[in-house]
């Protein structure tokens, strides 16, 4: 099978084409990146095939692409990879506004080709753990969820996320639709309301985009559950930061810390020091396999369209909310 | 000085032990329950008087470890009796009951010191401090959890009448709303959502305070772990650093015993480690500064300010609205 990545703007491309590589019956054709010294820095550090128009990459006859634009660059892309027929996997938040969002789905339909929302922690053991747990009904009716997803800003690695013309927003638009998308698939349920106070309380100096966020959810369901999307992990932390649930249950509590596998490192001159290093299995993995499946089984995707638009959806009602300061409905 | 105490629960034998840590002298105490008054004055080998009247007569301090609904009253009664007062938090019931209480004792020229036990605990000391420092540079998010059981009480359990105690967000979760006022100054807005068990009294609470000073924090509160089980955090993020500490991470001595046959878990007291116990802590705090005419480090006032966002966080729940204070 053949697969391409649109653009190489997003870290996790780096990650993909490591899984792609190794993975039985794919061939990872090459990527395409409009920048020219940063196409040739990755197709070198990486061994790629480099195509600096999208239109070349695609012209390849791909049976599926990971777009890995900024997010307000997703759409553009999504459209060119729906003409070319290309099932697609894109990154999240699939859009920065409803508009787009929406036409990335038409552009979908009218071309018969399957969209998946890269939503990697749908695949990652310890929610597959928990997800268990609830539906087992071990942890009785639920009350709420604690929900935290911060981290240290992502500049470092990619400028663009704090860059509101591309990313669409900071640390919400960041960090929320993971969260977000989990309590919708663990309680088969939607987000009614968002209360959101969110502001650039971290870098007032250096970014204009949202670093420090709250939430408070309520579910359909009932269930009421917070999110911490703040880049508020310092950059000398261990590592970028976490990815944690406590679900609190009438009849048990279970706390989930994603990537709680991890050795401490004290290297000398290491950029962390110390540094958390992971050893647990890495959740993009199953995400795609699940993608190059989907493409050779010729069904969709466990992971829709409708649930990229849905996340994507509640952080939008968080800033709004924020802006308003009252309850917002997605 | 010579104190009394009132109450002979969970929280008054903690004090007297706490006063024996002290110079004052701990005469005895009083309680409608005149079989667990009994006990704890053999106990801690002081005497137990009939009335509350009798009690204040011979006594410089009073101490009130009584159900929050009987405060007011017990505190007015002190003032006129120009005694000086310990009172368990939370303050009161209402804003203007903790009022009344304040103006009183300050017409009375008594002491009035609430008992806002988290301030006294080390950790969350040692945090305040640093960011005081400015260790952290400008506070960001604070994260702060208290989850418990639900209180354990045989006979009458007050704390789960929420016409006695507040409920839980008034009587748990006000710790954490001073704290994150002691951190962050004065709130400006509080959302919060409640969910409530099915039967029994069960519940789980989270709040968004944002400060007017531009930082936010999430308060999580709940009697809703297994009996026994209590957990609390503090992350308290800034633009130069960050601020970590769990209970559910090691401590100098930690043990896996078998229970006893028999053995049974109460009312949950959070963990303070092998440091000084912080109950000791606030009561010779109060005892220095009530001899000295000091100020309090936690005055009534705040006392007062932290029950202003638990009842916010209350109408909050109640109205699915943020509430501006």
């Amino acid at each position: 099978m053949r697969i391409g990545i649109l653009s190489f703007a997003h870290l996790h491309a780096e990650t993909y084409q490591a899984h792609l590589g190794d993975m039985a019956g794919v061939e990872l054709v090459g990527f395409s990146h409009e920048d020219a010294s940063e196409g040739r820095h990755f197709a070198e550090r990486f061994g790629l095939r480099w195509f600096p128009r999208h239109q070349d990459l695609l012209a390849e006859g791909l049976e599926g692409v990971l777009v890995c634009a900024e997010n307000a660059r997703h759409r553009e892309l999504v459209e060119m990879a729906a003409e070319a027929k290309c099932h697609i996997l894109c990154e999240k938040p699939i859009a920065t506004n409803s508009v787009d969002a929406k036409a990335m789905q038409a552009a979908c339909e009218r071309n018969g080709v399957h969209f998946m929302t890269a939503f990697p922690m749908r695949f990652d053991r310890s929610v597959r753990e928990v997800s268990t747990a609830i539906r087992e009904g071990r942890l009785g009716r639920i009350y709420g969820v604690n929900g935290i997803n911060h981290s240290e800003i992502p500049t470092a690695h990619r400028r663009w996320f704090a860059d509101k013309a591309l990313a669409g927003g900071g640390a919400a638009m960041d960090h929320i639709v993971h969260l977000a998308d989990l309590l919708r698939w663990l309680f088969a349920a939607e987000v009614l309301e968002v209360y959101a106070e969110l502001d650039n309380l971290f870098y007032p100096h250096t970014v204009e985009v949202d670093t420090a966020g709250l939430l408070l959810l309520s579910l359909s369901n009932g269930i009421q559950a917070s999110i911490d999307c703040s880049w508020s992990r310092p950059t000398w932390y261990p590592r970028w930061g976490h990815f944690k649930m406590e679900i609190v249950g009438e009849a048990g509590t279970v706390v989930m810390d994603s990537f709680a596998h991890y050795l401490t490192l004290y290297s000398r001159g290491a950029p962390r020091n110390p540094s958390w290093v992971g050893f647990g299995s890495d959740p993009n993995r199953a995400m795609l396999e699940e993608f190059v499946a989907s493409i050779r089984e010729r069904r969709p995707p466990s992971v829709t369209w409708n649930d990229g638009f849905q996340a994507m959806r509640v952080v939008l009602a968080a800033y709004e909310s924020s802006l308003t300061k009252s309850v917002a409905i997605p | 000085m010579r104190v009394g105490i009132v109450g002979s629960g969970v929280m008054a034998e903690v004090h007297a032990r706490g006063w024996r840590t002290t110079e004052a002298e701990l005469l005895g105490c009083t309680s409608t329950n005149l079989e667990q008054a009994t006990r704890l004055a053999r106990q801690f080998e002081i005497g137990v008087y009939k009335t509350y009247s009798d009690l204040l007569q011979d006594v410089d301090i009073v101490d009130i470890c009584v159900p929050t609904h009987l405060h007011k009253d017990m505190v007015l009664q002190a003032a006129s009796a120009k005694r000086h007062v310990v009172c368990e938090k939370p303050i009161a019931l209402r804003l203007l009951d903790g009022l009344e209480m304040i103006e009183a004792c300050d017409k009375a020229g008594v002491r009035l010191f609430v008992a806002m036990v988290v301030r006294f605990f080390p950790q969350y000391r040692l945090s305040r401090e640093l960011v005081a420092k400015g260790q952290i540079g400008q506070l960001g998010v604070i994260r702060l959890k208290r989850v418990s059981f639900v209180p354990q009480k045989q006979g009458d359990n007050w704390y789960l009448d929420e016409t006695r105690s507040g409920g839980m967000v008034v009587d748990l979760m006000i710790h954490d709303f001073d704290y994150a006022r002691w951190l962050g100054g004065d709130v400006e807005r509080v959302y919060a959502r409640l969910n409530q068990a099915t039967e029994g009294p069960g519940q789980y609470a989270q709040a968004i305070l944002r400060f007017k000073g531009g930082p936010m924090a999430l308060i999580e509160g709940g009697w809703a772990y297994p009996p026994g089980v209590f957990r609390t955090a503090i992350d308290i993020s800034g633009t130069e650093g960050l601020i970590e500490w769990s209970s559910d991470e090691h401590a100098p001595v930690r043990s896996f015993l078998l229970r006893r046959p028999g053995e049974a878990v109460s009312v949950g007291l959070p963990v303070a480690g092998l440091s000084d116990d912080p109950y000791a802590l606030e009561l010779q705090h109060a005892y220095r500064c009530i001899r000295s005419g000091e100020p309090f480090e936690v005055t009534a006032h705040d006392a007062l300010e932290a029950l202003r966002i638990a009842l916010a966080a209350r109408e909050s729940i109640a109205t699915g609205k943020p509430v501006s204070l």
